[in-house]
């Protein structure tokens, strides 16, 4: 085996010698790792939407600012069917609000007052019949001091439905395009050591083993794909971050609630792990080839 | 030594490269292989620096039948022979020093080593102060000087060139075989394959003429092939 020192030598001495090539290449993968990418990132956010808690609320009541949340609870747990009433006071909720889009409340972080309505959420039990939290919530509208009353369970499992059709489709979309984006990188990387195709004749007439051939163009072909992709991570941030500028500046009603939070380290590590996937992919069929006795001839 | 028995080489159905070649070579011998285009020079150097395999007969070099050495094998035997082509075939993104060392590389010597080896090389065809200097800025007398430094570095036992003053005017090429010349007194077995003849008359060695395939050498007799198995190929380092 060839020596760790001749091998970076090398893989360094093929990106020097072409830098266009390296660089067209480079940007050639982060953009084709940047598509995935965002669908990546807009399912991200999506996803922090989701309920999934272990008891996830079935009516919301908010009431008025002067009324007695707590006998108005103390009513509702009289209902066989529910299973579990939370008091939300405005503090909570301005809290709750504040750690689940840490963007946006900090721009209400000047308020003297908390700007939430105290609420009551009800769990209901898990044998309640169907439709049992709209007949709470039509009842709970004609108690005093209930400003509204919700039923949050159909919008709720409709909710759950469509995300996860929207993250199966995002996940089938993302894994096609990826396949895409390798497949892209790995001809760019292929078209880029094609260059020294002669090169890689003349070391083999002059006794180099094929390792010692091959290794160099490998670890070049993967460096070259894992700073493609770290590339992407980059322009991903910037888009994230011109996102949330944006939409701060003004703020859409649907759009400012999505979009706030980046991918998470594990998530984003994986764009220039498939980067440097895809690069030795390409470069182990650019020269996987191994050298036979007829096919030879140098030009 | 070198031995060819009955060594031919067909491309395709009809095309015979070389047909029932036979010769041998002595160590340390000098040996012009002459003839027309397409006599088989070329081809015949191929077989000997094992970029193709004969379709016939056996080669036989130091001792053994490189006409059925395993495809591992085939690196290390290349490193006891040293080439030089028409074309020079030097990498255009390495220097001098490079280009010579790389061989040395990844035979794992040291960096110093390396250096005194080329250095050394390159004194002996007069290039030594050009170590850093790339291909692309080099006269093509020195580049092909460059290449037979190359070709030498590792002390081959053997030293094939494919018309290596093809590219170079009279003088140039005059200078290029006196380096040949010096490089065969020193013991290494020098075979240049040229079709110009009066190279091969003022230079007196013995010539082995190529014509459609065929040799013509009356001063050889045809030997009958031994039987030789393959041993161990073991590398230099």
């Amino acid at each position: 085996m060839p020596r760790p020192r001749y091998v970076f030598g090398e893989a360094w001495s093929v990106a020097r010698s072409s830098p266009r090539q390296t660089a067209a290449a480079i940007t050639l993968i982060a953009l084709a790792l940047y598509v995935p990418g965002l669908l990546a990132l807009v399912s991200h956010n999506l996803g922090r939407l989701a309920v999934t808690e272990a008891d996830p609320t079935a009516v919301v009541l908010t009431l008025d600012a002067k009324a007695d949340i707590h006998a108005t609870a103390s009513k509702l747990q009289t209902d066989a069917r529910i299973k579990l009433v939370r008091i939300v006071g405005s503090d909570a909720a301005f809290e709750r609000f504040r750690r689940a889009y840490p963007d946006l409340g900090a721009a209400l972080a000047d308020l003297k007052e908390a700007p939430f309505p105290p609420s009551i959420e009800v769990v209901l039990r898990p044998d309640a019949p169907a439709k049992t939290g709209a007949e709470i919530a039509a009842a709970a509208r004609l108690w005093p001091g209930v400003e509204s009353a919700e039923s949050e369970e159909e919008f709720s499992r409709r909710f759950r439905d469509a995300l996860a059709l929207v993250r199966n489709a995002g996940l089938f979309l993302g894994a096609v395009l990826t396949l895409a984006a390798i497949l892209s990188v790995a001809s760019a990387v292929r078209l880029a050591l094609d260059l020294h195709r002669d090169e890689v004749g003349i070391m083999r007439l002059m006794g180099a083993t094929e390792s010692a051939i091959r290794a160099p163009f490998w670890l070049y072909a993967t460096v070259e794909g894992f700073v493609g992709g770290g590339l992407a991570v980059g322009l991903l941030y910037a888009t994230y971050r011109f996102a949330t500028h944006w939409l701060s500046r003004d703020p859409h009603p649907v759009l400012a609630v999505l979009w706030v939070g980046f991918l998470t380290l594990p998530t984003a590590l994986l764009l220039p792990a498939a980067g440097a996937a895809a690069g030795l992919v390409g470069s182990l069929l650019s020269l996987g080839k191994k050298q036979t006795r007829r096919a030879t001839r140098i030009a | 030594m070198i031995q060819l028995f009955g060594v031919s080489k067909k491309y395709g159905t009809f095309r015979d490269a070389l047909i029932d070649v036979s010769f041998r070579i002595e160590p340390g011998e000098f040996v012009f292989l002459t003839g027309p285009s397409g006599a088989g020079k070329s081809t015949l150097l191929r077989l000997l620096f094992l970029e193709e395999p004969p379709t016939a007969g056996q080669i036989i070099v130091n001792g053994r039948n490189i006409g059925v050495l395993p495809q591992g094998q085939i690196p290390y035997l290349r490193r006891t022979m040293g080439v030089v082509f028409q074309d020079f075939k030097l990498i255009g993104r390495k220097t001098v020093f490079e280009n010579i060392a790389f061989v040395q590389n990844v035979l794992g010597l040291s960096r110093v080593e390396q250096k005194r080896r080329a250095y050394h090389v390159l004194k002996r065809v007069g290039l030594h102060h050009l170590m850093n200097a790339y291909p692309n800025e080099l006269s093509g007398g020195e580049q092909q000087r460059v290449a037979i430094a190359r070709a030498i570095v590792n002390e081959p036992t053997v030293l094939l060139a494919d018309e290596p003053t093809g590219n170079l005017d009279p003088v140039l090429a005059e200078e290029i075989m006196r380096l040949f010349v010096e490089i065969n007194i020193r013991g290494t077995t020098v075979v240049v394959a040229t079709h110009d003849l009066e190279m091969i008359r003022r230079t007196g060695k013995r010539t082995l003429t190529l014509e459609r395939g065929h040799l013509h050498d009356p001063d050889r007799v045809r030997e009958s092939a031994p039987i030789v198995r393959e041993a161990p190929f073991l590398p230099a380092h």
